[in-house]
């Protein structure tokens, strides 16, 4: 019987033949059904991914014609980190790095980020006027929109990075409602400081703010940047905000918030999205987490039928995050390229989504 | 569900004058509410406080109850044995692990959570000292679970690699890993880490 060289979620390379890959995409599924709640993928999606898999060229791509935009964050740390950080190692300047994204990769977005100073938005306040100046050169170089970008990371805010006391720390001593205020209290410095930071960089000639791996701190960290892109298009209407999440499902650290009267912990990318929208965001970026356990196949159906929800309920366009761990590609630092483009082709022509 | 730490030490404190079943108490009563709780927590009904709260408040009647059932010569649990958990030198994380420090305990280990950051020589010297049946090392990044590979290594080097069943999980790791550097067990979650520990332990 014919056997097909797939991947398991943690990059291990196993040969599969096509009907224990029908097994797992419809395992895949039945899985985003049950902790989602969303719907059935349809039998024509399910074979479409089916021959998605099984495709025996090493890459594959889309039909002409359904090619979708390319947003990046990250900056351009993908040349310039390390392999552990899924980066090439090359040392080049940020201006040069985004450059080669627009000129070489094609990119339609990219964006300036400061990866010396954590990449987060609470060390570069003290950097401000640095990262204006580079903002204000680089857009004069640029033509693709190009964004300030920096993770919103409410754990700096916390000890021993930051002025608040730790919430798990406190919550092991018993001080359940202390950690939730210190939490309240970091909520509210973030939303300031994304406030402040969003209109600085607007200032510098900036086209808008890219929040990459929104929520990684649970449930107010994704709070406070949907009340700080609120702030920031108040004060900066014409800053376009796209927003990445960090995992598919709000972790729920406070456990107890809510946005305009919505629960925040625990939703998953479909009411993400409305929560997004709510607050003004312009581009919302979804996340699946791949199952390192799990096959390419049980993780690319499980990855499609919650993005495809997520692109059917939001009126944003959604840009899904693909690559290390997420979209169903392997969690390896450098996956591989079967994988990527696999799961890729899947989340366009099966998911639908508006881009990568 | 309350959480309520003043009730929960109320009713270990009447079982313990009634001289009432405290095994039973324990088992039927404080582990399996807090099964309750974990298996919500797995379904996102409910959160970190809730969970915490929930172990907390078993924390105050189970720590009544302990010293009476070591005066009767009894175990609270199915004694599984000490398992040593931690996050890596380097990483601060800590939500995940202690859920699975809470979710052990419940399952019937003595569970000794050093916390996080922990330096790898201080996990060995704790390995040496306290003789566990299980070490849990928690890295959520890939910059920091290089840190579980030197703690298999300085494990061997101290001889004392084959006392223990080591168990990683965190974000960044895969069973693939697990293999590459040589560790027993690898959890992709709380759930999993109970089961395979579990499993692994009674053989």
């Amino acid at each position: 019987m014919a056997e097909y060289l797939t991947y398991m979620g943690d990059g291990k390379r196993i040969f599969c033949t096509r009907e224990k890959i029908i097994d797992d995409l419809q395992a895949g599924m039945a899985e985003a059904v049950e902790v989602g709640n969303v719907p059935d993928l349809t039998s024509e999606e399910l074979a479409m991914l089916c021959d998605i898999v099984c495709d025996r060229n090493r890459i594959v791509s889309v039909e002409p014609g359904n090619e979708v935009v390319l947003s990046n964050d990250g900056a351009q740390n993908k040349f310039t980190g390390d392999s552990g950080s899924s980066g090439c190692g090359i040392e080049m300047s940020a201006l040069a790095a985004a450059q080669v994204h627009e000129r070489a990769l094609s990119m339609d977005t990219f964006e300036f980020g400061s990866l010396d100073n954590n990449y987060s938005v609470k060390p570069l306040k003290a950097v401000i006027a640095m990262q204006m100046q580079k903002m204000e050169d680089m857009q004069n170089s640029m033509i693709v929109p190009f964004f300030y970008g920096a993770m919103p990371n409410m754990g700096l805010y916390y000890e021993p990075d930051g002025p608040f006391g730790n919430p798990p720390d406190l919550m092991r001593e018993g001080k359940i409602e202390e950690a939730q205020s210190e939490m309240e209290k970091a909520m509210d410095m973030m939303t300031r400081d994304i406030e402040f930071m969003g209109v600085k960089m607007q200032e510098a000639g900036s086209d808008g703010f890219n929040f990459d791996t929104t929520a990684s701190a649970g449930d107010g960290d994704f709070l406070s940047v949907l009340r700080g892109v609120e702030l920031l298009k108040k004060a900066r209407p014409e800053a376009q905000t796209m927003v990445g999440m960090s995992s598919e499902n709000v972790i729920g650290i406070h456990g107890m918030l809510d946005y305009k009267g919505q629960d925040v912990a625990g939703i998953y990318p479909h009411d993400q999205a409305k929560l997004a929208e709510m607050a003004g965001v312009d581009v919302f970026g979804p996340v699946t987490n791949t199952k390192s356990g799990k096959s390419l196949a049980w993780n690319m159906a499980y990855s499609v039928a919650l993005i495809k929800e997520c692109e059917k309920k939001s009126n944003l366009p959604c840009h899904v995050n693909m690559g290390m761990g997420v979209g169903g590609i392997p969690m390896l630092e450098t996956p591989p390229a079967e994988a990527v483009t696999r799961c890729s082709k899947a989340m366009v022509e099966v998911a639908k989504v508006d881009g990568i | 569900m309350a959480y309520d730490q003043k009730a929960s030490a109320e009713v270990a404190k009447e079982a313990i004058a009634a001289k009432a079943d405290l095994v039973n108490l324990i088992q039927e009563g404080y582990t399996a509410g807090i099964q309750e709780v974990g298996d919500l927590y797995q379904a996102k009904k409910l959160f970190l406080p809730h969970i915490m709260s929930a172990a907390n408040a078993m924390n105050v009647g189970v720590n009544l109850l302990t010293p009476e059932l070591e005066k009767a010569g009894k175990s609270a649990g199915e004694g599984l044995g000490k398992f040593l958990i931690c996050t890596i030198e380097g990483d601060i994380h800590s939500i995940g692990k202690d859920i699975v420090a809470i979710m052990l305990k419940v399952a019937g280990f003595n569970v000794v959570n050093m916390g996080r950051d922990i330096p790898v020589k201080d996990i060995v010297a704790a390995v040496k000292n306290d003789k566990p049946k299980a070490v849990g090392t928690s890295a959520l990044m890939t910059s920091t679970m290089v840190n579980q590979k030197t703690f298999e290594e300085l494990l061997k080097e101290e001889g004392v690699r084959d006392k223990v069943i080591t168990n990683i999980g965190g974000a960044p790791t895969t069973q693939q890993w697990c293999e590459e550097i040589g560790a027993d067990v690898y959890s992709e979650n709380a759930t999993d880490c109970v089961n395979k520990m579990v499993a692994k332990v009674k053989g």
